[in-house]
């Protein structure tokens, strides 16, 4: 099944995790191809945030391995920016436009100004806010503010994109904008994405492979080329899920 | 109902000093007092625009400000040195708990005695009384506002690859602004008290002396007025460094960004 022509960008090795004796992660296992938008799915507790966390090298693995493009992952980096669910996770002393510019302003390569500038201008047009640029996070809607995180996120073009249930806390209608805002600026960027939500709907709109977690394994990783989220595949994923 | 609305108003203030002064004034004519004990506001308003002509009272305002500005600010390095290395090592951090537990409730006048040993009298000691009175419940504020960051914020300070030093001052001080903005308020206020006292103790032999001094050299002389005047100088300054100064501090920082 592997695609041997295109090198994984992220691969997991034989990894395990656990809490105070606990055990999170068992033995996973899983590659990533460039470009690819992978959702993580399973029910709260079974380790799909730790999982993302142990990619973006936020925590450690007690054994195995994480790779991101052949480098083994031992802190989080700039090639791998996260995106979290809390609303707050915006710096509420910037402005829309200032929380997007911030990671280019203290980045390790000196941009110009004016390059500043037109990146922020960039992806403030692809999450839709260019109107909001002088707004402060305490102004935005809870969509808003996701936007902007999404935006800050894309501005330093990372390699890997790892979303931790971003849309959870919005309305519906809110969300399926996001989720179709999210895919079009897939069709633009090709960002690899590793998106983990509990919402199978969810999953099956956005993802190109679904992988499965149950109880800190992978139940089944699910090719999903034709998006489809009618009721019989939802049922057939929730069959997966439940014990 | 008019007269309600008007009291709810910031300026309420304003409208209750001025009934203060009223009655002051009615005390000091109709009343039986001393003139000595209780002068007129003419003659409190004539002796503060003569000190104010003069250049005494400005002069000695502007010693003790600055000597509680150079306080302050070395009050508040000395606290984020503290609170930084109490970031960095949960050892230190125990070594600050203590040191504030200890030292926090301790008054700067206390001191004096062992200060004017250590370093004598004049404007070292009062710079030391002023920078004990700072740098506790600034030490105290950085800390609780260094603890109450969200642990997002720590994971993007991670993300972007920033050292602890980077994480704390672009992230954490902007984010913990409103401790810090709490802190300096209690820093100032208590730095203010702690100057004054001092100065009136000892303020001729270290320059100039000071409004504290200034205050104490009015009673020796018997000039009651010149004591109202400096009382008002020190409230005035007060209320010139709540309402304007940490007032429109707060307006552009944290009310802006909608955290205070």
């Amino acid at each position: 099944m592997k695609n041997v022509d295109v090198n994984p960008i992220i691969e997991i090795c034989a990894v395990n995790k656990s809490y105070e004796g606990r055990p999170v992660l068992a033995d996973i296992n899983l590659a990533i191809r460039p470009g690819e938008l992978i959702c993580v799915i399973g029910a709260s507790g079974c380790g799909k945030s730790t999982l993302l966390n142990l990619i973006g090298g936020f925590v450690k693995a007690d054994r195995g391995e994480i790779r991101l493009n052949g480098r083994l992952v031992e802190k989080p980096c700039r090639q791998c920016i996260m995106v979290f669910q809390e609303f707050d996770q915006l710096f509420t002393w910037q402005t829309v436009r200032h929380n997007i510019e911030f990671p280019l302003k203290n980045a390790p390569e000196r941009l110009s100004h004016q390059e500043i500038r037109s990146r922020a201008d960039h992806y403030l047009a692809m999450v839709k806010l260019t109107d909001f640029g002088d707004y402060y996070p305490n102004q935005l809607s809870g969509g808003m503010k996701q936007r902007t995180a999404l935006a800050r996120a894309l501005a330093l073009s990372p390699q890997l994109l790892l979303m931790d249930e971003p849309f959870g806390s919005l309305d519906a209608q809110t969300k399926k904008e996001l989720q179709e805002t999210l895919l079009e600026i897939r069709q633009e960027t090709r960002a690899t994405t590793v998106f983990v939500t509990h919402d199978i709907r969810e999953a099956l709109y956005l993802a190109d492979r679904i992988v499965v977690l149950k109880a800190g394994a992978v139940a089944a990783v699910i090719k999903n080329q034709t998006r489809n989220t009618d009721e019989t595949r939802v049922a057939e994923i929730t069959a997966l899920l439940s014990p | 109902m008019k007269i309600k609305a008007i009291f709810l108003k910031p300026y309420a203030k304003y409208i209750w000093i001025i009934l203060m002064l009223v009655a002051w004034e009615v005390t000091a004519k109709l009343a039986p007092v001393s003139p000595l004990a209780f002068p007129s506001l003419e003659l409190i308003l004539a002796a503060l625009i003569d000190s104010v002509i003069n250049g005494d009272i400005l002069m000695q305002m502007a010693f003790s400000l600055g000597l509680i500005l150079i306080g302050l600010g070395i009050g508040v390095v000395l606290a984020f040195l503290m609170s930084f290395l109490s970031v960095v090592s949960p050892v230190f951090a125990s070594f600050t708990d203590t040191c504030v537990s200890i030292f926090h409730p301790l008054p700067g006048i206390a001191l004096l005695p062992l200060i004017i040993l250590w370093i004598g009298t004049g404007s070292m000691a009062i710079l030391f009384v002023i920078v004990h009175s700072v740098l506790w419940p600034m030490i105290l504020n950085m800390t609780a506002g260094f603890k109450a960051i969200p642990e997002v914020y720590k994971k993007i300070g991670m993300n972007y690859e920033f050292n602890t030093l980077q994480s704390i001052i672009r992230i954490f001080v902007p984010a913990s602004l409103s401790f810090l903005i709490a802190g300096l308020k209690i820093s100032w206020a208590r730095g203010w008290r702690a100057a004054i006292s001092a100065e009136m103790i000892f303020g001729a032999s270290g320059g100039i002396g000071g409004i504290g001094w200034y205050i104490f050299n009015k009673r020796v002389f018997m000039d009651t007025a010149g004591v109202y005047a400096g009382i008002l100088m020190i409230i005035a300054v007060g209320i010139f460094v709540e309402d304007v100064v940490f007032g429109k501090l707060e307006k552009n920082t944290i009310k802006k960004w909608g955290v205070a």
